[in-house]
């Protein structure tokens, strides 16, 4: 058997072996759904058909949304492993728009932290049938968010900082807004009936709906919040404490290390998030890793820790972490713990023969 | 093999086609339709070995990101639209002085806490927590929207192709906000909308395009300088 044939027998075993239910949902998916999860920015990758009811549908553009959402369907609750090997389909600057992944995904584990676990010596597993070392990038979206929660500012700022994370030009535009916010005298706050009154006024006469979108009371309230806001300033110490923060990438080891010392200086409890993350070290091997305060996906479904494989040539090779919020996301009722990767099959075929 | 030759496509009809022949006339070139308004085949006085084509101005732009036509002109928010990788595919060799009109986001007059992207940023974070659905822009620019709002950090939208009276759309519910080609912004205003301060996306006119080929023969370059140096122009390349 030649390399590449033997290479992807031992992934095909590597998958059979997670003792999950090998998943394997339809080619032909509703591309609805993906526009609601991922929103236009995935939307433009995927390869769209229109049916002869105007009803889009997309070749399958990754397995986790179809797995997660026959979950669901069946009624969550039990603890359930999938893993797959197969082609999805993407539009992509470089490359063919069918390529294989495979990939696990770990639904309602009791032990998140075992999950996980499982989940990264999945990847490394993989990665390491193609002879590949990988540079390991860790982020941590669970740290981040016990950070933003603990750090002095007024409330309204928190998810306006946090929607932002994984952004980085976005975010250090606002820090820079932030940190430019003149320090106005508190003006007198307008007349909360007097500009309900004027924003119904101007809505009616043009012609909006007061109850479908964005009514006058929700206009209003966040005009008088953000009023509130250009004098509520983000203390400079914060700001300070965010920059530095987000700044820390490196060695595993020594950028938690700093991370304490900041949270120190601080008076932050980030103790348990930090100490998570470092019991995950163990599962990555001899692989160097990089923990990047910065790094996370742009999708809000994600918490606790998030990583991303690269090979020589600087591509993902495997990426994933915990989306605890995904399934709720997705219809189910309350937070249901997820963590996963995909492996991409064609960028680690091309690593070797490089 | 056939004698080499160059393919020019101008606008088909309206004022861009009128606008078109009077600046290729300006700078000594004549462009003759002889079949008339409804032919599609088109030359010019004096330069046989130019072929003139009469395409719509979308179709222009699609040609030479394809590489089907080698000079053309259209919008240059047209060759953006196309496709992500249109200002990679094709050479701009002069902007025209005409058909001048702004790509920009509007949001409704009523909306007086959004004036700037960083507003529509936060907006849009919530807005789906708020109203079980995603916020909706009602565009014919989507590749333009996308590229604009993802540079803006803004992920949380839908956009609702539009492919007419698109400042009609928030009040008739079909989305919360716009983007919008416009030259005055007088229609945007008449329809209760506001172009964002920094809501510029990009400001557009028509251009004389060349697609990029590196593959050209020796003769049909050749070709292509002379024509260029006719107008003054040289290929940048």
């Amino acid at each position: 058997m030649s390399g590449a044939a033997l290479r992807r027998v031992n992934l095909e075993s590597l998958v059979e072996a997670q003792g999950a239910t090998r998943a394997a949902p339809p080619l032909l998916l509703s591309a609805d759904a993906y526009f609601d999860l991922a929103g236009e920015e995935f939307g433009r990758r995927l390869l769209l058909t229109t049916d002869s009811t105007g009803a889009e549908h997309c070749l399958r553009p990754d397995f986790t949304l179809p797995i997660v959402q026959a979950y669901i369907a069946d009624g969550v609750g039990r603890p359930a492993a999938f893993s797959y090997l197969g082609p999805i389909f993407r539009q992509r600057e470089t490359g063919a728009a069918e390529f294989d992944q495979a990939g696990i995904e770990l639904l309602a584990q009791p032990d998140g932290d075992v999950a996980l676990d499982q989940v990264l010596t999945f990847a490394r597993a993989a990665i390491s049938i193609y002879g590949i070392t990988p540079q390991v990038r860790l982020g941590g979206v669970g740290l981040f968010e016990a950070l933003l929660v603990q750090a002095d500012m007024p409330d309204a700022w928190r998810p306006r900082i946090r929607n932002r994370f994984g952004h980085t030009e976005a975010l250090q535009r606002l820090l820079a807004r932030l940190e430019a916010a003149p320090d106005l005298p508190r003006e007198a706050q307008p007349d909360r009936e007097a500009l309900l009154e004027d924003v119904t006024a101007q809505m009616v006469a043009t012609g909006l709906s007061l109850n479908e979108g964005r009514g006058p009371a929700e206009i209003v309230d966040r005009y008088l919040e953000q009023q509130a806001l250009d004098a509520a300033h983000v203390p400079a110490e914060t700001l300070a404490l965010l920059r530095s923060y987000l700044s820390i990438s490196g060695p595993a080891l020594q950028a938690l290390t700093r991370i304490e010392a900041l949270a120190e200086q601080h008076r932050l409890m980030l103790g348990a998030p930090i100490r998570a993350i470092r019991r995950h070290l163990n599962a990555l091997g001899e692989s160097p890793v990089v923990f990047d305060a910065s790094f996370s996906p742009r999708l809000d479904y994600y918490t606790g820790i998030v990583f991303e494989m690269t090979g020589a040539g600087g591509d993902v090779l495997a990426s994933g972490g915990q989306y605890d919020r995904l399934l709720e996301r997705l219809g189910a009722t309350a937070p249901i713990a997820a963590s996963g990767c995909s492996v991409w099959v064609d960028r680690l075929e091309a690593e070797v023969r490089a | 093999m056939s004698t080499p030759s160059l393919t020019l496509a101008v606008p088909s009809k309206g004022r861009l086609e009128e606008l078109t022949r009077e600046w290729f006339a300006e700078n000594g070139l004549t462009i003759t339709r002889p079949g008339g308004a409804r032919s599609y085949l088109g030359a010019i006085d004096g330069v046989p070995d130019v072929t003139v084509r009469f395409f719509p101005a979308s179709e222009i732009a699609r040609e030479l990101i394809r590489g089907a036509i080698d000079l053309g002109v259209t919008g240059l928010d047209l060759i953006h639209e196309t496709s992500e990788t249109g200002p990679a595919a094709v050479q701009t060799l002069k902007p025209l002085g005409f058909g001048g009109a702004d790509v920009v986001v509007a949001v409704p007059e009523a909306w007086i806490d959004v004036t700037h992207m960083h507003d529509l940023a936060d907006v849009a974070s919530d807005f789906r927590s708020r109203h079980g659905r995603w916020m909706r822009i009602a565009t014919k620019y989507i590749t333009i929207t996308r590229q604009h709002f993802a540079a803006a950090g803004i992920a949380e939208y839908r956009t609702v192709e539009s492919l007419g009276a698109t400042e009609a759309a928030p009040a008739s519910g079909v989305a919360d906000i716009v983007v919008d080609i416009t030259t005055t912004g007088s229609t945007l205003a008449a329809n209760g909308l506001r172009v964002l301060e920094d809501g510029v996306m990009l400001k557009s006119q028509a251009c004389l395009f060349a697609a990029r080929k590196p593959d050209w023969s020796a003769e049909k370059a050749a070709l292509m300088e002379s024509f260029l140096t006719r107008l003054g122009l040289s290929a940048a390349r």
